[in-house]
């Protein structure tokens, strides 16, 4: 097996399935209120297949970013349950990656915003964090 | 009126020469992993060389570290770190005929905190994963 550290060296038993999703599923809302980045991401499963809608803030509310693929990630080469995920948009002018991690039950989100039209903006990275609405206190 | 998805696109120090500008010794030089015995990414050095940044990662090997490709890449304005940090990010990538590894290199409060999103390709049945870890300056 090839390896390029040697956390990767890892022995696979029996036939691997998919990742467990369940850590994703649901609404989950930008920890902070006052963002200028990401307010909303939702997911859903259709086919097996694993989507996030985002929902951006703009100056005059919410900016739904349609409906994204998502690849998942698990914690570790063994692992079999979701612990992250990546994405891209394609908005024309921009393209923004998304790269998230869970980490205690908050989604940590990275963004990468890459501007394609010539508007001389920068690129630019921000993190924000995301906890899943519930019910249950 | 320029295009955006977020109020965050509109942000005026996207287009500030000065961000443009920003420090880069906060993320240059030579970094080792806090953990001595971890089993991914041993050491970093980031260079500048204009406007690109250099970065090379050492993992560990059975024998010694293994040196991944250099990669080259361009500098993101970090616009909102903790406790109003201005300073750069990097998105590295490092291609392998087996795997991927795409990465987020950045520094918060002097750590060097590197997310690995590793991705496989070769039928191995190991799991994408992702992974961070800490660096120090020696």
């Amino acid at each position: 097996m090839e390896f390029v550290q040697l956390c990767d060296r890892v022995e696979i038993d029996g036939v691997a399935g998919p990742l467990d999703v369940a850590a994703l599923s649901g609404v989950w809302i930008n920890s902070n209120p006052d963002t200028n980045g990401i307010a909303r991401m939702e997911f859903s499963d259709a086919a097996g297949e694993l989507s996030v809608r985002v929902h951006g803030i703009g100056p005059d509310g919410l900016i739904d970013w349609g409906l994204a693929p998502v690849r998942l990630f698990a914690a570790s080469p063994k692992s079999r349950a979701t612990a992250g995920f990546t994405c891209t948009y394609d908005f024309g002018f921009a393209e923004t990656r998304l790269q998230a991690m869970i980490m205690k039950g908050l989604i940590v989100l990275a963004q990468f915003h890459k501007f394609k039209d010539n508007s001389e903006r920068m690129e630019f990275f921000v993190r924000e964090y995301f906890a899943v609405v519930h019910d249950r206190y | 009126m320029m295009e955006f998805k977020q109020s965050g696109h509109l942000d005026p120090a996207l287009t500030d020469p000065a961000t443009r500008k920003l420090r880069s010794d906060k993320l240059t030089g030579r970094w080792l992993n806090t953990n001595p015995d971890t089993q991914g990414i041993v050491e970093c050095t980031i260079k500048q060389d204009g406007e690109l940044f250099i970065v090379d990662v050492f993992c560990a090997g059975l024998d010694c570290p293994i040196h991944w490709p250099t990669c080259r890449t361009h500098p993101l304005a970090n616009l909102e770190e903790e406790a109003g940090q201005r300073t750069f990010a990097l998105s590295a990538t490092f291609g392998f005929e087996f795997m991927t590894a795409e990465t987020y290199i950045r520094v918060n409060k002097g750590v060097l905190v590197i997310v690995l999103f590793a991705s496989f390709r070769d039928g191995s049945k190991r799991s994408d994963y992702v992974n961070r870890e800490f660096f120090y300056r020696p």
